[in-house]
């Protein structure tokens, strides 16, 4: 590390600490930045994850000055290329330029998404218990499908389309409660 | 296939895609529905955005977690207090992506374990997200801070409080926008994200618009910035304040409000009315090359080529634009990054090796051998035609030096080139074969600027029937042109040339480049002086 360098960071585990709740606080809008190009969740993580070790890597480079979330995304872009190039399904759905599309739309709806999602843990807690079940199993505790069909006695395309349904019915709750501006 | 929108296939697809299931046929009308269909498009990031939430967002399911051993406690009516995920160390909570990721980073930079499994706590630092802080400190140079302030870390948050820096230099952004910088000794106290107090100290405060209104008082003064920059040099009995862009309101207890305009400053001392006189900026200087310094960073040039980039590439006239970031790793070739002009797809790398461009980060592509070249076709008639490239010549090998010419000498077809001597050429063949027009610069690519990054382009206005050759956005030549439109690329070649000769071509007929390029674009008219100033701008590798 140069003195300049050395200067900066001081100490590398100070680095670290420094990296790490940089990383932490804009894990989210990483993966969700990710997401909007490969929205399958183990894939996106899978991206994220080796976005945080370049970002781990390139650290050295990061100007502190700066936000952390749009140097951190840069990288997500490039890894989430990186990923879909040897993908030929994904590369099909993001051909043409899509994939630049969807993530400069996305930066300019993201106004109205918090407006309209900002309802959404309270629609969660409107469910009833048996989708709610199957969204925390999906979500949160990461449970595969297969298990989860077991679970419920459905079958697995069954469980899929109830998370479908139930995602429908949520936009719909978002929507509704956002739309008299009440809270 | 062909997906309608709305419809229960676009439902179904869109399902699909979130669970990974959808197929390539899926992919493929999918794809060319949300190219075509905005409203389409509009709707399907909402939907991924609520799905990549739930995914995301354990806070969503605290309910759950508090109710655990307890499903049958009613989903609604817990109130956003009772999250307290973070604070029970008994709740489950999802795993950070970070943590295998950076187990590896670990092992590869051999960093003590311990140091890490420290940080796999995830939640603690997730809880943090709900603290007080109204801002951040991002940079110090040489930063001493009073002994009995709490450690203050670079990248650390910043509550509201009293900080004391004893000398160097100090950045602190806050959460509106504002950024300040501090020179010790200079006392502060954060009131808000909009607010702070300076006893005594100085400072420079540069306030970008959604943190108008941000307030800066002192022991004599308020002030309340409109949008400005402007300096403050406080001691105990006396405040100047130097406004150097833009304009504040200022209040004293016994003064009415005043406001003063860019490039003036006030003295405010006691009760007396203020002195009015020319801002100053000497004091500040060490402190405006601080924030210059931090500005001219290489990440944040990177960021904001980016930023121009995306809006570039809706330019109408854009017929042709490569930033060189993705070379296609299987079949090297060169996406068009254009979003308006579909006739010209890609092109292909041929030779070449990969480089670093005007940043680190930048990826670029460097011709050195005389195979290596880029081609594609252009289909079309044009009246005007600009093209524009950022370069890193490191020699001029040849007589004539490609940068991007036409197959052939066909009608109507160009050649821009770096002579061997330094001058910028263009030749412009006429409507009859063997009628050509060379228009040259003087010589424009000296030899202190090989191994730089430079901005070339060179405008053809068939209307104006003029040429003109720029050189880092500055116009360093003019020439009438004898030939009118319409003008035609063609196929043609970056860093070559295709001379449609013999298998022995005589040495002038060998004309590649020997350098890198990181960017090219190709307009359907003709850009005026400001329009090349501001592609440069948005470019050049530093401030």
């Amino acid at each position: 590390m140069s003195t300049d360098s050395a200067r900066r960071f001081g100490d590398s585990n100070a680095t670290q600490q420094r990296f790490l709740s940089l990383f932490l606080r804009s894990e989210r809008e990483i993966f969700r930045y990710v997401a909007a190009l490969v929205p399958n969740v183990t894939d996106a993580e899978d991206i994220v994850q080796q976005t945080a070790l370049t970002l781990w890597e390139k650290f050295d480079a990061y100007d502190l000055a700066q936000p952390f979330t749009p140097w951190a995304c840069r990288f997500a872009l490039n890894k989430a290329r990186q990923w879909i190039e040897r993908r030929q399904r994904w590369q099909t759905l993001l051909d043409h330029g899509l994939a630049e599309e969807l993530a400069q739309r996305r930066q300019e709806l993201q106004p109205e998404f918090e407006l309209r999602l900002k309802h959404l843990e309270g629609c969660l807690g409107k469910l009833p218990d048996g989708q709610r079940s199957l969204v925390e199993g999906y979500y949160f505790e990461r449970v595969d499908i297969e298990t989860l069909a077991k679970r419920s006695g459905r079958s697995a395309a069954a469980s899929y389309k109830m998370l479908q349904r139930i995602r429908h019915a949520l936009q719909l709750c978002v929507e509704g409660q956002a739309k008299p501006e009440v809270a | 296939m062909k997906i309608a929108f709305p419809s229960p296939e676009f439902d179904a697809t869109v399902a699909a895609v979130c669970h990974g299931s959808a197929t390539d046929v899926d992919m493929s009308a999918l794809n060319m529905l949300l190219r075509n269909n905005p409203s389409a498009r509009d709707e399907y990031l909402l939907r991924i955005e609520l799905h990549s939430r739930l995914a995301s967002d354990p806070d969503l399911f605290s309910q759950a977690v508090n109710a655990a051993d307890n499903r049958r406690l009613p989903g609604i009516g817990v109130r956003d207090g009772q999250k307290i995920l973070g604070l029970n160390p008994t709740v489950p909570t999802r795993r950070s992506l970070l943590a295998p990721a950076l187990a590896v980073a670990a092992c590869l930079m051999l960093v003590a374990g311990a140091v890490w499994t420290l940080w796999f706590k995830p939640s603690a630092v997730r809880r943090g997200a709900t603290s007080t802080a109204v801002a951040m400190l991002t940079r110090t140079v040489d930063a001493h801070w009073d002994q009995g302030a709490k450690s203050m870390r670079v990248g650390g948050a910043l509550e509201p409080g009293r900080l004391r820096l004893e000398s160097g230099l100090a950045q602190v952004v806050f959460y509106s926008g504002a950024r300040m910088v501090i020179e010790g000794p200079t006392e502060l106290q954060l009131v808000s994200p909009l607010e702070a107090v300076c006893p005594a100290g100085r400072l420079l405060l540069e306030v970008p618009p959604p943190a108008r209104g941000f307030r800066l008082k002192t022991s004599q003064l308020n002030v309340v910035d409109l949008g400005t920059s402007f300096g403050i040099d406080a001691t105990r009995g006396q405040t100047a304040l130097h406004v150097f862009k833009g304009k504040v309101e200022f209040s004293a207890s016994t003064l009415a409000k005043q406001f003063l305009g860019e490039g003036r400053a006030a003295v405010v001392q006691g009760g007396a009315p203020p002195r009015l006189m020319a801002a100053n900026s000497d004091v500040f200087t060490p402190m405006f090359e601080f924030q210059q310094r931090s500005m001219a960073s290489e990440a944040y040039r990177y960021e904001q080529w980016q930023f121009a980039s995306a809006q570039l590439n809706r330019d109408p006239s854009l017929l042709v634009r490569f930033d060189f970031e993705n070379p296609g790793s299987k079949d090297w070739t060169l996406r068009n990054t254009t979003e308006r002009n579909r006739s010209v797809q890609e092109a292909t790398v041929v030779g070449c090796v990969r480089a670093e461009g005007r940043w680190r980060e930048k990826q670029a592509i460097e011709f050195q051998s005389v195979n290596d070249r880029v081609r594609l076709a252009v289909p079309g008639a044009f009246e005007a035609l600009t093209l524009s490239a950022w370069v890193c010549v490191k020699g001029l090998d040849r007589q004539f030096n490609s940068l991007f010419m036409s197959d052939g000498f066909d009608p109507g077809t160009l050649h821009w080139l770096i002579r061997g001597d330094g001058v910028l050429g263009l030749t412009v063949f006429g409507p009859g074969n063997g009628k050509f027009q060379i228009l040259a610069s003087p010589p424009a690519m000296t030899l202190d600027k090989l191994g730089m990054w430079q901005h070339l382009t060179v405008v053809i206005d068939g209307k104006a029937r003029q040429v003109v050759h720029y050189v880092n956005g500055l116009p360093v030549s003019h020439h009438p042109l004898k030939f009118g439109p319409p003008f035609r690329i063609g196929s043609a070649e970056l860093g070559n040339w295709n001379a449609r000769s013999g298998p022995d071509p005589a040495p002038t007929l060998i004309r590649n480049l020997s350098g890198s390029l990181d960017e090219f674009e190709l307009f359907s008219r003709a850009l005026n002086d400001a329009e090349v100033r501001e592609l440069y701008a948005k470019g050049k590798p530093d401030v």
